[in-house]
This record gives C-alpha cells, sequence and structure tokens, in this order.
C-alpha cells in the first residue's frame, strides 16, 4: 500500500488580494498511494479546492505558491511545469471531475464529443476512433441506450447522468490521478450514492488512485482508504479510515463527526461546529481551532501543535496529545455514535 | 421547425397589415397635399385627383391601397408621373441592402474579432484600448462619421471616391466602413462580455482539466457559447443601418431607398413615403426572424414550437 504515486511536500498557497495576502494553504503535506482513496475533509473554506486546483496547475491569476512547496508525480516537481507540459498532464495523468454537473458541460457541444475530447488531444486519436471510444466509455459510466445519446445535448440530460457523462470525460485517457472536488454535492442524496459507486467500481477496473474531496464525513466511510482532516489552510488529523472514524484525536474532528448526519437519530438534527473558521488573511498564532475548542489548553493559543504520532498510520496536531496535557475522552455523542456504528458493522458483516 | 417558421411567417404579415393601415391613417393626418402649385387650375387639380384615386371616399382608398398592396402595388410616385412606387423601390432596394449587408458583415466580424481580442486581454493595454475605441463608435453617429471619412479619405487624403455607386466597388468602402462602425462597436462589447463571461464558466474550467490549449479553449467552446447571444443583436443592428443609411446615402449620393425617402418626404410623395415604411418594416421583420432561426439552429438549447 505504501507506494506513494504523489508526494504533497510543503505546500504553501498565497493569494494576492487588495485586503492583503490570504494565506489559503499553509504547509500541507502528504501522500497519495497507488490505487487508494484519499479522501480531504473539512468545512468549506478550509483549502480543500484550492489544493486540488494546485494539483491541476489550475490556480487563480493571483495565487503565489513559495519555491520550497513541493509537487512530486513521477519523479518530477509538478510545480516546475511550464503551462505546455501542465497541458499534457491534465486530464490526461491527472484528471478531475468537479461539483456541479449542471455547469461544468458545454451546452453547446454534443456530449460524446466531449468525451472524446481528451481523447483526441491526449490520445492522438481520430475523430470517429475517439468517438468509437466515447460511445465505451458511456456505457462504462451506465448510459442506458448510450449509442441513441452520443448526440444528445447536456440540456437533454438530468444532472445525475450528467455527472456520469462528467466522470466519463475525467476517465476517459485513463489517468493515474483522479481528482473529485465534491463530486457529488449538487446532486440528491440516492443519485449520489449511484456516482459514489459508479466511482468505487470503476476505481476497482482501472486501479487509479482517488482524491476525493469532501465537506461531509458521512460519504468518506465507504469511499475511502485514509482520511486527511483539514482546518484553516492545514492538514490537522490524518489516518486510516477505521482510525479517523474510531478513534479520532483532534477536537475539530470531533466536531466533524459530530455534525455528520446519520440514520441514527439519537441525537436528532445537524449539529454544526460553533463558530466560524479563522481570517486566512491573518491567520492566528498557535492552533488555529483554538478559539472554536471546547478542548483548549493554554499553549493553543501560543504555538503551533506538531504533528504525534498516534500509529504508525495515525497523527493529529493538537497539544492534547502532548503527554503534559491532561487525558480527556472524546464528547459522549461520539462515543454513542461508536457503538452504532459498531453494530451496523456486525449486522453488514452477518449479512 | 417548418411550422414554427409558417407561424412566424403568419404573424409577419399581420404585423405588416397593421404597418400598412397605421402609414396610411397617418399620412392622412399629415399636413399639406402633394398638389399644392398655386398655379393648378381647379379643374387640373380635380384631374390629377381623379388620376390618383383621392376623390374616393377614405375606406375605398384604403381598401384599394390594401389590395394593391397584397398584389405588390403600391400606386404611382406624385413626384416622378408614371412611375409606379414598386418599380421606383425595386431599382433602389438592392443598392441599400448591399450597402447594408456590407456594413453588417463587416461590422460584425470586426466585432467578434475585437471582442474577443478584448476579453482574452482583460484590464491590459489592448483591451483599455479597444474600450475606447468602441464607446467612440457606440456614441458618435454614422452621418459625422460619414462626413469625417469624406473629409478625410476624399479630400484630405484622396483614396477613396466619395459618391456614386455601381461604377466600382471602392465607392462602396466609405460609407460600408461609416456604417460598420456602429455595429462593430456594439459587437465588440458585447462579445467581450460574453466571452469573460464563458471563460470564467465551469465548462471552460473542465475543457482546462481536460488539457486544452487557451487557444482550443477559446476556438472550442468558449467562442461558440458567447456568439449565440451576438445573434440576438442582429435584428436591433439591422434597423440601426437601416436609418443610418438614409443619411448616409444621402452624404454619398448613393441611390439606395434610403435616399428616395428623404427626397419623398418634402415633397410629400405619399404612395413612395408609404411603400418604403413597408419595406423597411418588412426587412426589420425578416431580420429578426432569420436570426431567430440562426439562433435556434445554432443553440442546441433553444427548441422551437
Ligand atoms: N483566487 C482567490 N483569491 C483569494 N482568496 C482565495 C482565492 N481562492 C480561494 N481563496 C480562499 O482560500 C480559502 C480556501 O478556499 P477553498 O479551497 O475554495 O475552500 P474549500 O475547502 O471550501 O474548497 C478560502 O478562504 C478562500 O476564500
Ligand atoms: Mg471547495
Amino acid at each position: 500500500m505504501s507506494n506513494p504515486i504523489l508526494k504533497v511536500e510543503n505546500l504553501h498557497v498565497n493569494f494576492n488580494t487588495y485586503a492583503g495576502t490570504v494565506q489559503a494553504i499553509r504547509d500541507v503535506s502528504f501522500d497519495l498511494n497507488q490505487g487508494e482513496t484519499l479522501a480531504i475533509v473539512g468545512e468549506s473554506g478550509s483549502g480543500k479546492s484550492v489544493t486540488t486546483k494546485t494539483l491541476m496547475g489550475l490556480n487563480a491569476k493571483n495565487a503565489l505558491i513559495p519555491d520550497n512547496s513541493r509537487l512530486i508525480f513521477k519523479d518530477r516537481n509538478l510545480l516546475d511545469l511550464t503551462e505546455s507540459d501542465w497541458q499534457s498532464v491534465r486530464g490526461n495523468e491527472i484528471a478531475m471531475i468537479f461539483q456541479d454537473p449542471m455547469t461544468s458541460l458545454d451546452p453547446t457541444m454534443k456530449i460524446g464529443m466531449q468525451i472524446a475530447e481528451p481523447l483526441i488531444k491526449h490520445r492522438n486519436m481520430k475523430k470517429e476512433d475517439a468517438l468509437k471510444r466515447a460511445l465505451e466509455l458511456m456505457k462504462g459510466v451506465g448510459i442506458p441506450d448510450s449509442e441513441e445519446h452520443i448526440n444528445d445535448y447536456p440540456h437533454q440530460w438530468s444532472g445525475g447522468m450528467r455527472q456520469r457523462a462528467v466522470v466519463a470525460i475525467a476517465l476517459a485517457a485513463d489517468p493515474e490521478i483522479l481528482i473529485a472536488d465534491e463530486p457529488t454535492t449538487a446532486l440528491d442524496v440516492t443519485i449520489q450514492a449511484q456516482i459514489l459507486n459508479l466511482m468505487k467500481t470503476l476505481q476497482k477496473d482501472t486501479g487509479s488512485s482517488i482524491i476525493f474531496i469532501t465537506h461531509d464525513l458521512g460519504v468518506v466511510a465507504g469511499m475511502a482508504n485514509r482520511v486527511a482532516v483539514m482546518y484553516a489552510g492545514k492538514i490537522v488529523e490524518y489516518g486510516t479510515v477505521d482510525e479517523i472514524f474510531f478513534n479520532p484525536q483532534h477536537p475539530y474532528t470531533w466536531g466533524l463527526l459530530n455534525s455528520m448526519p446519520t440514520t441514527d437519530t439519537q441525537q436528532g438534527g445537524l449539529q454544526a461546529i460553533p463558530g466560524t473558521p479563522p481570517d486566512l488573511l491573518e491567520p492566528p498564532k498557535g492552533d488555529a481551532f483554538a478559539s472554536r475548542n471546547a478542548y483548549a489548553l493554554a499553549i493553543d493559543s501560543k504555538e503551533e501543535p506538531p504533528f504525534f504520532r498516534v500509529s504508525d498510520t495515525h497523527y493529529a496536531a493538537t497539544w492534547l496529545l502532548d503527554e503534559r496535557a491532561p487525558k480527556v475522552t472524546p464528547p459522549v455523542k461520539i462515543q454513542k455514535r461508536w457503538a452504532h456504528w459498531r453494530e451496523m458493522q456486525e449486522q453488514e458483516s452477518q449479512a | 421547425m417548418w411550422k414554427y417558421i409558417l407561424k412566424r411567417l403568419a404573424l409577419l404579415l399581420f404585423t405588416l397589415f397593421l404597418v400598412i393601415t397605421v402609414t396610411f391613417f397617418l399620412m392622412q393626418i399629415m399636413p399639406g397635399t402633394p398638389f399644392n402649385n398655386p398655379k393648378l387650375t381647379p379643374e387640373a387639380l380635380a384631374q390629377l385627383k381623379t388620376t390618383y384615386g383621392l376623390d374616393l371616399p377614405l375606406w375605398q382608398q384604403y381598401w384599394n391601397y390594401l389590395v394593391g398592396a397584397l398584389h405588390g402595388d403600391f400606386g404611382t410616385s406624385f413626384q416622378y408621373q408614371n412611375q409606379s412606387v414598386s418599380m421606383l423601390i425595386g431599382q433602389r432596394l438592392p443598392v441599400s441592402a448591399q450597402l447594408g449587408a456590407q456594413a453588417l458583415v463587416v461590422g460584425v466580424i470586426a466585432g467578434l474579432i475585437m471582442g474577443a481580442a478584448s476579453a482574452r486581454n482583460k484590464n491590459n493595454k489592448i483591451d483599455g484600448t479597444l474600450g475606447i475605441v468602441s464607446t467612440l463608435g457606440i456614441s458618435v453617429p454614422s452621418f459625422i462619421l460619414g462626413i469625417v471619412l469624406v473629409y478625410l479619405f476624399g479630400f484630405k487624403w484622396p483614396l477613396f471616391p466619395v459618391s456614386g455607386w455601381g461604377d466600382s466597388f471602392s465607392q462602396s468602402i466609405l460609407p460600408t466602413i461609416a456604417l460598420a462602425v456602429s455595429p462593430a462597436a456594439v459587437t465588440t462589447r458585447f462579445v467581450r462580455s460574453e466571452m469573460i463571461e464563458a471563460l470564467s464558466s465551469d465548462y471552460v474550467q473542465l475543457a482546462k482539466a481536460k488539457g486544452l490549449s487557451p487557444k482550443e479553449i477559446v476556438n472550442k467552446h468558449a467562442y461558440r457559447n458567447s456568439m449565440i447571444p451576438v445573434l440576438t443583436l442582429i435584428g436591433p443592428m439591422a434597423a440601426g443601418l437601416l436609418t443610418g443609411s438614409t443619411l448616409i446615402e444621402q452624404i454619398f449620393s448613393i441611390p439606395g431607398i434610403g435616399q428616395q425617402f428623404v427626397l419623398s418626404i418634402p415633397s410629400k410623395d405619399f404612395p413612395v413615403i408609404m411603400g418604403t415604411t413597408v419595406v423597411y418594416a418588412a426587412m426589420l421583420m425578416v431580420m429578426i426572424l432569420i436570426t431567430d432561426i440562426l439562433t435556434a439552429i445554432i443553440d442546441p438549447r433553444v427548441r422551437l414550437q
């Protein structure tokens, strides 16, 4: 499993704005292993999309990435690529699925052609051959009666079908890495599940690695192998899915777990984390989560916590893990959820 | 599609009928008569009125006019004896149509190029310059531009002929430019804003994520999407050209219907005024119909019913 295809090292992304410099990504490092799905979760504004756009070389013009940031993919630092080098990476080696299928297809181009485009570009295919392959891809992503619909325009399709087309576009050139930035947020729940299942099956067939972005931990459990939790431009905890769900260490992760919509109605309703994320124009000193943290320690407002090792695969950046810190247990509500999840897991394994 | 076109044509005919009716009765309340030569004897005047059917009751005149119009007969000119209005217009219409078409094509093509250049260089010098040029182009009326062109390229640097039509193509260059500037400016601004919107859209983001080059993105995705709304402009621009051409034809002594129209007003040549108005209205409506049909063909989202 530990065969990284992508290494992100000390990534910083700043944005120049009239108000000053927005420090959107503040020293993010992670590995993506061959064939795995890594979920990046965090509230809105935590820097998930900026991370994915950086991986595609598609950041806004006002973005500034310092020289010590490195994105190592196949023995080269993507941050050194020229624009034309990037064009041969995008949609070819690294592809992306966007959030809103209603707006991400060109309304004036036939869908079959939109799926064929990456093949024409990256595989030097002739139009007819590319369209033939597009048809196969349409079947592969479960578009019924694909032959009849290859010449349709986007407005003739539902949101769920369009997102399947977007998935087909991303998979067209057989990329090594697939980035999905909240690929189901704009869809209703049943369609969401279909798209997620589709992505899982396709990953089994192609063996590609997936970076799966979401603000909703609920969809992570069934999708990902590992989870990285992001807050205010930093990763604050990462580990395997089981580690994040059953042994979370960071109070922010607790908050996210607590705000998960689940089928267990014991507590009822959503519990958003109180407070708001900090201003990234002037990030606070110390632990950025301190002001919203019910378990905050005095040191949190003075010094930034390093990553503490929980296991070989599990690290968390919270002073609570320091040996001098008082021992705290996660909130009761989360403990109740664990009991519930364990029950569900047992039921599933019996079935 | 055909059903839709037929429906639109029927509507067009009905509108034309309304235009004819309104113009006919407006002519009646226009002061003065075409026959106000004081030397005319009452007998001669009566004679003239009978010739032109002006002695008949009003509703009869209206009916005759309608029936005539249905057969393409818009009466006889007061001014040029024995010349039928249809013939007068028929001779001059091709001239105006050619001038208008040249100006429209030149204007729209120039606008498409400048608008795209402006959008792709958003907020730098090229964009700024084109912004100023297009603002000027919109605000300066075409006849003033015509006069300036005549002065500059007819007298100061005599490069082009400044009057006449049909002897050589070069005669049409200055009037075409004078008329084309406004549609070019309007198209530039429109294409610029449409293109900027398209370039920041999600589907362009996806096109980038596919690895397409900026040029491919503009040519394959952004252009088509920003051109569709431009089509809707062609109707109004054609209307602007119709009115603009009346004065331009005067300035460059071009024998088109615009010039005819201007000449017929002081001489109270009612049949010509009315005939020209109807032709103008018809041309305008046909232009709008053509744009709507083109939009439906080019934009897959528009489904005609
Ligand atoms: N082009 C930009 N200019 C300035 N700030 C930006 C820009 N793009 C993103 N940001 C800021 O970066 C932060 C992270 O944004 P984003 O990655 O979109 O969050 P999310 O986790 O919701 O995807 C936000 O505070 C956002 O305002
Ligand atoms: Mg986002």
